[in-house]
């Protein structure tokens, strides 16, 4: 396997040093830079594979640096910041970053991130994901109904029936919420009463088995109050 | 003992009774009057125990025979009656008399009359008129002593009825004294009480209440009253009727009166008998009325309203007095409703004129201060952003150097040492991030999601999400929700927070056993939520001491959490347009949260 190289922009440099290791560590190959404007020098003379990209940083932010970068490149980037508002994820992702990670983040988890962008990236090539017309899509996660096969970014992930079709149900209609009764009676096929807590635990497991943290989920997601949907990236 | 003087004193028993005697004696007085108007008494027999010393003997008795004398010896013509009373006068030449001098003189009842002939221009008798006379007067003393019988009849009759008069005046006014002194008071107290009836009659019209019923009381009992007697004789059948008549009446005014009478003295003592009128609270809501035309101290702090105000007033009552000399000119000369017009004219010109600078200005204080507040609340974001950046920096280094750290080879006691930074370091994570989403909920900078949801669905699905905690304790929740969705207008995302707090709180802080209570129901277009849990620990802090920030009881201080979690509940709860209220009740630790239900 070919070590990818990561750049990793951050105006901290004991952050920047930090992630450096912990990727090291991977066996990735690692780039640092301090602020926008050496991110950008150092992609002109190197080949990466992955951008971590601080949003707050001097000289060149690290929204304006990532649509400089979005002008020829289409690698994957992760935001790096101190917000931590829905606002701000949702801005960060809309201009084009592939995932959004706040401070202070877990280590581990931001490994995962990675692991999982470049995945998708190196290993599926991120175009041809939606061929064949049995595959549902939805950013990173795959699914092919007809052979009963799931993945997320590229990594099969085994799922029971009932979760399979909670998943195919919810992927087939991405962006839409469905109250725990809906779900139920569609999976089930039975009529519905006091199901919130089988739907629940349902989407807790399958949570735990397709997101990187759990706790905050990326594409399963409960609407409080109204119900759950997958979320169309 | 005084204290039991006072309330015996001031019972209402003693009181009520105190009034009736009032108007028993009261009345009786008034028959008393009327009794002896009727027997048309004499009433100087009362004071003058000898009838010949009475001026009734003077003016009745004596007067009359001295006249008589007076005639008889001026025209020397003798009456032509049976004297009842022995005379003798001499005038030296003449002598008159039915009595020799000497045996007038050993009479009892005897009188000498100087007898000025000078004074009198047709005095026949005496020759010498320029001489003074002496006439002896002299009554048999059988006859006065008949006088004097009838005389002490009359006077045994009085005394006793004079006597119960008075006694009846004193005892009214001992009654009417005692009830002045405790009116108000009351048992209990020292305090003064107003009557909740009688009391809100206005005094004004209570004293002109007293003043009808009086004149009332007066024509009627001049219309029931019958003539007068004879003297002495006894009442005939009609006056009966009529000093019963009379006696009714007067009851009625004399209760009246007295009630009104008490209620003024209570609100005297009160200090209220002035202002309570009828004519104050006329003059003193005219004058509310007039003043809060020119009252602008709702405007000291703001000049430009304040002009305003006065402004308008200015040209109200100009333009007001304009008409007045209008319609008053038009009577005189025309010419003058012109010249009104015209200065009216003026009036509105300037009125409109300065009225349109002053709102000018006052757009532009408004736009100074809203930009003033705008930037105010940017500064308060940016700094909420800067310093939430500037912490959470560091600690990003500190953890992940604690996770590089944690995979070098490291000695057992140094992985215990890395471990504890771990977990410590995850923890001011956790507090870094919930105050600052305290300080942006509570500085109003919080952004809400807010859409139409069920709250229902809200609390189960998130003791659905907790399970796995609630599993892992020894306490069982038991729900009380509605049986219909109940849908509010929030931010579910915030609710699930106030929730998972609330919740969480309870499963840390319960008494092993016990059970969780979630209530739910819906009054008055509005659902509360009611969580109930039985604290594990003494709890000696206040329901406002909880919510204080970073407080908790003292027991849990060493435990995971940031310390914010019920701030953050109430907070957000807020945020989300709901309230939020914790009670403590014993070992029951109670959070009360109350939604407005959309439509």
């Amino acid at each position: 396997m070919e070590t990818a190289r990561i750049l990793v922009v951050d105006d901290d440099k004991t952050i920047a040093g930090a992630i450096e290791k912990l990727l090291v560590m991977e066996g990735y190959e690692v780039i640092k830079a301090y602020n926008g404007m050496e991110a950008l020098d150092a992609l002109v003379s190197n080949d990466v594979q992955l951008i971590i990209l601080d949003i707050m940083m001097p000289k060149l932010d690290g929204l304006s640096t990532m649509m400089k970068v979005r002008d020829g490149k289409n690698i994957p980037i992760i935001l790096l910041s101190a917000k931590s508002e829905d606002s701000d994820k949702i801005l960060g992702l809309s201009m084009g970053a592939d995932d959004y990670v706040t401070k202070p983040f877990n280590p581990q988890e931001l490994v995962a991130r990675v692991k999982s962008q470049l995945r998708r990236y190196l290993h599926l090539g991120a175009k041809d994901s939606a061929n064949g017309t049995s595959k549902i899509v939805v950013g990173g996660l795959c699914m092919d109904v007809e052979k009963a096969e799931f993945t997320v970014d590229g990594e099969p992930v085994k799922l029971t029936a009932k979760e399979f079709k909670i998943l195919e149900f919810l992927m087939k209609n991405a962006g839409r919420v469905f109250s725990a009764e809906q779900i139920y009676e569609k999976v089930w096929q039975e009529p519905a009463y006091s199901v919130e807590n089988t739907v629940m635990v349902h989407i807790r497991r399958i949570r735990e088995k397709i997101e990187i943290n759990p706790k905050e989920p990326k594409y399963l997601k409960v609407v409080w109050g109204i119900g759950y949907k997958i979320e169309k990236v | 003992m005084v204290t039991r003087l006072r309330k015996f004193n001031r019972s209402k028993g003693l009181k009520a009774t105190a009034f009736l005697l009032a108007v028993v004696f009261i009345t009786a007085i008034v028959l008393h009057v009327v009794y002896i108007y009727y027997r048309n008494y004499d009433l100087e027999p009362l004071f003058e125990e000898e009838y010949t010393k009475s001026k009734e003997f003077l003016n009745d008795e004596l007067t009359p025979i001295i006249d008589e004398m007076h005639d008889y010896l001026a025209t020397s013509i003798k009456p032509d009656k049976e004297f009842h009373y022995y005379y003798f006068f001499t005038d030296e030449v003449n002598t008159y008399n039915n009595i020799s001098l000497d045996e007038l003189q050993k009479l009892k009842y005897k009188y000498e009359v100087l007898i000025q002939p000078w004074l009198y221009k047709e005095f026949k008798t005496v020759q010498d008129k320029s001489k003074e006379y002496t006439l002896y007067l002299a009554f048999p003393d059988d006859y006065i002593q008949k006088r004097q019988a009838v005389w002490n009849d009359i006077r045994s009759e009085l005394i006793p009825i004079t006597v119960s008069f008075l006694q009846s005046v004193i005892a009214a006014l001992i009654c009417l004294g005692y009830l002045i002194v405790v009116a108000g008071r009351k048992a209990e107290d020292d305090k003064v009480h107003l009557s909740p009836y009688t009391d809100r009659i206005y005094s004004d019209i209570q004293a002109g209440g007293i003043l009808f019923t009086l004149f009332i009381w007066f024509y009627i009992c001049g219309n029931t009253l019958m003539d007068n007697n004879y003297q002495n004789s006894n009442l005939t059948a009609d006056q009966t009727i009529s000093m019963i008549a009379i006696g009714i009446i007067t009851a009625i005014a004399a209760s009246i009166c007295v009630m009104f009478l008490l209620s003024l003295v209570r609100k005297l003592k009160a200090g209220k008998l002035i202002k309570h009128t009828l004519i104050f609270a006329i003059l003193s809501g005219i004058s509310n009325f007039v003043r809060s035309f020119f009252n602008d101290s709702r405007f000291e702090h703001y000049p430009l309203t304040k002009s305003l105000n006065r402004r308008q007033v200015i040209f109200t009552v100009s333009s007001g007095f304009m008409v007045f000399i209008f319609f008053i000119s038009m009577f005189i000369n025309p010419f003058f409703g012109i010249f009104a017009i015209f200065l009216e004219g003026l009036i509105i010109y300037w009125y409109f004129n300065e009225n349109k600078k002053t709102f000018e200005e006052i757009n532009l204080g408004f736009q100074e201060s809203y930009k003033e507040m705008m930037k105010s609340e940017k500064m308060k974001v940016d700094l909420i952003t800067n310093v939430s950046h500037d912490l959470k920096t560091p600690l990003t280094s500190i953890i992940s150097y604690v996770e590089l750290l944690s995979k070098e080879d490291l000695p057992e006691t140094a992985r215990d040492y890395v471990k504890i930074l771990a977990e410590k370091s995850e923890r001011l994570k956790n507090i870094v991030s919930d105050l600052f989403e305290l300080a942006k909920s509570t500085s109003g900078n919080l952004p809400l999601n807010l859409e139409n949801l069920d709250l229902k669905k809200l609390i189960e699905q998130t003791l659905a999400d907790m399970e796995d905690d609630i599993k892992k304790t020894n306490l069982r929740i038991k729900t009380n929700l509605t049986e219909n969705p109940v849908y509010i207008y929030s931010d579910g995302k915030k609710l699930y927070r106030v929730f998972q707090n609330i919740i969480g709180n309870a499963l840390k802080y319960s008494l092993s056993g016990t059970r969780v209570f979630i209530d739910m129901e819906t009054a008055n277009n509005y659902v509360n939520v009611t969580v109930k849990n039985t604290a594990s620990y003494d709890m000696d802090f206040t329901a406002e001491e909880i919510l204080q920030r970073f407080n908790r009881g003292d027991k849990s201080r060493s435990t995971e959490g940031s310390g914010l979690g019920l701030s953050i509940a109430e907070s957000f709860t807020q945020a989300c347009g709901g309230t939020f209220k914790v009670e403590i009740d014993g070992d029951q630790f109670k959070v009360k949260m109350g939604f407005p239900i959309s439509r």
